[in-house]
């Protein structure tokens, strides 16, 4: 067990032409625990896992894997060793039959697990001599993450790992997601699904045009992201309250609405020295914190 | 098992042209048993002569075909991510689908010819065995740049079919730049032996042009190291 | 021993597991001696990431409620205090019930009855009202 950061990335950034697909990313997971990486289409996640893997090499900034350099390439070839990577478009080669691609898969690393594989085989009903073309597409789905999870790796890296999975599928997925963790791997996923994550992750990281914009552990939101609705005898004084913690403020006539990731307490007193009319603190949902966060932006 | 992977991606490519070029050796032994009279040995070896270089032809598309492929073409099937995952580096993936795209060649030069010497013998039309390593040595020697022109456009080009159109054109284009300015190196008359015809025996002469099949092989390398190379650099 | 946890309240995950364990202990569900599912089960049944269960256990751990044995699992420990702490819960309820049926009268709804609960728990002082 390493407190060590399983990633971290200093200055991270990928240019593609004029446009900025990842900005000054410094980005840090910890080991031993669920992190999701939420940011809209085209926020940047597929483009930062890419670079952590050597598909693509940052204009600059550097980062490390496992303590192995990303830009490295003989570094980052030992790192992907102990590291699962199931894509967003869950790759497969279609000619080969599910048995070629599990024995495939299985010959590149010393963490597979041949039991493991068996059982998801069974449990997943792949039929083992049909070829992937042949397969559906929610079989497929099954099948390239079943490449990860028969595998006890450092890290596990998953884009978007319930799209294409029923509701059973996903509960199936989140599930070996636990089970992983509990054998102490390192869990690394971007989801749109915020009712998945809010189930599963210890930790969030919220991206959006390439940088990041929140980093935070999910039990520390809970506990600390509020909304504080107020109202005023005259005009909402928003001036007064950039206080440490206030991400946003809105103002409109008597009424003030604000979004404190922290410091609430602070923001209560402050509404009150200023005789507010009315104080209202509401808890943030995960879905809400993500759109103000991202609006925001 | 890249190995593995990388014949189940040529095995039908390999294997249609496999059976393309042996049926069409039986078909010329079938037509050249017309002719039985030692008398007319030169004529046979005439016959073999022209033959061949259809074989050329045909052996030329083949390795061109088994050129392409790639993490390039991976990357527009959508398998790319997977493959770039492993833990092999890209030097590697790119040099286990070049070995067995080689290998590949090699038998497709060498089991025609065989055929060849075996049916011709039994049909009492002997071939000189030295004769076939010739032929064999000249195409493999020589014709190994067609195959790794055709890794390196598959290095380069994106698309599933623009790629081999691209290789294709370049065979094509190579072909009328040696005709036109490059005569005396023209590489087509080195694999098809047209240098080394002996115009009244139809045998190739000794000695082995080995200076021209170095210089092939030397660009065959050249190339496969520009392929290595631009699949490094690549971003996918 | 049945847990519903609700991961979109304001409360964390390990925080509600403790206190429905708590709860099972006082309302008796639970025994002195019962055992809890290991961590990794735990997890696995209720869907939740692992370091939540081990939060949640460590701190019932360290509370005296639970005992942690290495490799057998969690044991409960209901201890005479539980029990005593059990009867306030209770009555507590009890309280809470009326009152919330009191302001439900006044005309609040269930989402500002929270609010307001959630702001007092905040500030100990008394809320403005509105005029």
């Amino acid at each position: 067990m390493t407190d060590a950061p399983v990633i971290l990335t200093h200055g991270l950034t990928k240019s593609f032409g004029d446009a900025q697909a990842v900005r000054g990313l410094n980005l840090s997971v910890g080991a031993n625990r669920i992190t999701a990486f939420l940011g809209q289409n085209g926020a940047g996640k597929s483009t930062t896992i890419k670079m952590l893997l050597g598909m693509v090499r940052p204009s600059c900034g550097e980062g490390t894997v496992l303590g192995k350099r990303i830009t490295d390439a003989e570094e980052n070839r030992e790192m992907r060793r102990k590291v699962a990577y199931v894509a967003e478009d869950k790759p497969l080669y279609s000619y080969m039959t599910v048995e070629q691609t599990v024995r495939f898969a299985s010959s590149f690393y010393p963490d597979w697990r041949e039991a493991v594989a068996g059982r998801l085989l069974n449990e997943y009903k792949l039929p083992s001599q049909r070829k992937v073309k042949k397969l559906s597409k929610g079989m497929r789905t099954k099948l390239a993450l079943l490449l990860a999870f028969a595998r006890r790796p450092e890290l596990l890296i998953l884009d978007e790992p319930s799209e294409g999975l029923d509701p059973v599928g996903i509960e199936h997925l989140l599930q070996m997601l636990v089970a992983q963790a509990a054998d102490g791997v390192t869990i690394f996923f971007s989801s749109h699904q915020i009712a998945e994550v809010e189930r599963v992750a210890d930790h969030i990281c919220i991206l959006d045009s390439g940088r990041l914009l929140l980093n935070a552990s999910l039990d520390q939101l809970r506990q600390s992201y509020r909304r504080i609705d107020l109202v005023f005898a005259s005009a909402a004084p928003d001036n007064e309250f950039r206080i440490a913690g206030v991400e946003k403020i809105q103002a409109k006539g008597h009424q003030m609405v604000l979004f404190a990731k922290s410091n609430a307490e602070a923001v209560v007193e402050r509404a009150r020295d200023l005789n507010a009319v009315s104080v209202e603190v509401a808890p943030v949902g995960l879905r809400e914190i993500f759109l103000e966060t991202v609006k925001e932006n | 098992m890249l190995w593995y992977k990388a014949w189940l991606e040529t095995r039908a490519r390999f294997l249609t042209s496999l059976a393309t070029l042996t049926i069409f050796c039986a078909v010329f032994v079938g037509h050249a048993q017309g002719m039985i009279h030692p008398e007319w040995k030169a004529d046979f070896n005439r016959l073999l002569f022209v033959s061949q270089q259809f074989i050329v032809i045909i052996w030329i598309l083949a390795v061109v075909l088994l050129g392409m492929g790639g993490i390039v073409r991976e990357k527009a099937i959508g398998s790319s991510s997977l493959t770039l995952s492993l833990p092999v580096s890209r030097a590697r993936l790119v040099g286990i689908r070049v070995g067995v795209g080689l290998l590949e060649a090699l038998t497709l030069a060498v089991v025609p010819w065989t055929t060849i010497f075996l049916v011709s013998s039994l049909a009492r039309m002997p071939i000189l065995i030295t004769q076939v390593g010739f032929y064999i040595l000249l195409l493999v020697g020589g014709g190994s740049t067609y195959f790794a022109m055709a890794v390196l456009v598959s290095s380069l080009v994106e698309g599933e079919y623009t790629s081999p159109a691209v290789a294709f054109g370049a065979v094509l284009l190579s072909a009328i730049i040696f005709d036109a300015w490059l005569r005396p190196y023209n590489l087509w008359r080195l694999v098809t032996g047209d240098f080394y015809i002996d115009r009244h025996t139809y045998l190739l002469s000794w000695p082995f042009p080995w200076r021209g099949t170095l210089a092939s092989v030397s660009a065959t390398a050249l190339m496969l190291f520009a392929s290595v190379k631009a699949i490094q650099r690549r971003e996918f | 021993m049945f847990f519903k946890l609700n991961p979109t309240t304001s409360q964390p995950l390990y925080l509600q597991l403790m206190q429905q364990v708590r709860h099972a202990a006082e309302t008796g569900a639970l025994q002195d001696g019962d055992q809890l599912p290991g961590i990794r089960t735990l997890a696995e049944e209720l869907v939740v990431s692992p370091n939540t269960v081990a939060k949640a256990y460590s701190e019932l751990e360290h509370d005296g409620l639970l005992e942690l044995r290495q490799g057998s699992g969690a044991f409960v420990c209901v201890r005479r205090r539980t029990r005593s702490l059990a009867d306030h819960v209770h009555v507590a309820r009890r309280k809470l019930r009326d009152l919330i049926e009191q302001l439900r009268d006044d005309g609040l709804s269930n989402e500002e009855i929270q609010r307001a609960f959630e702001a007092e728990l905040l500030y100990p002082a008394e809320i403005v009202g509105r005029r």
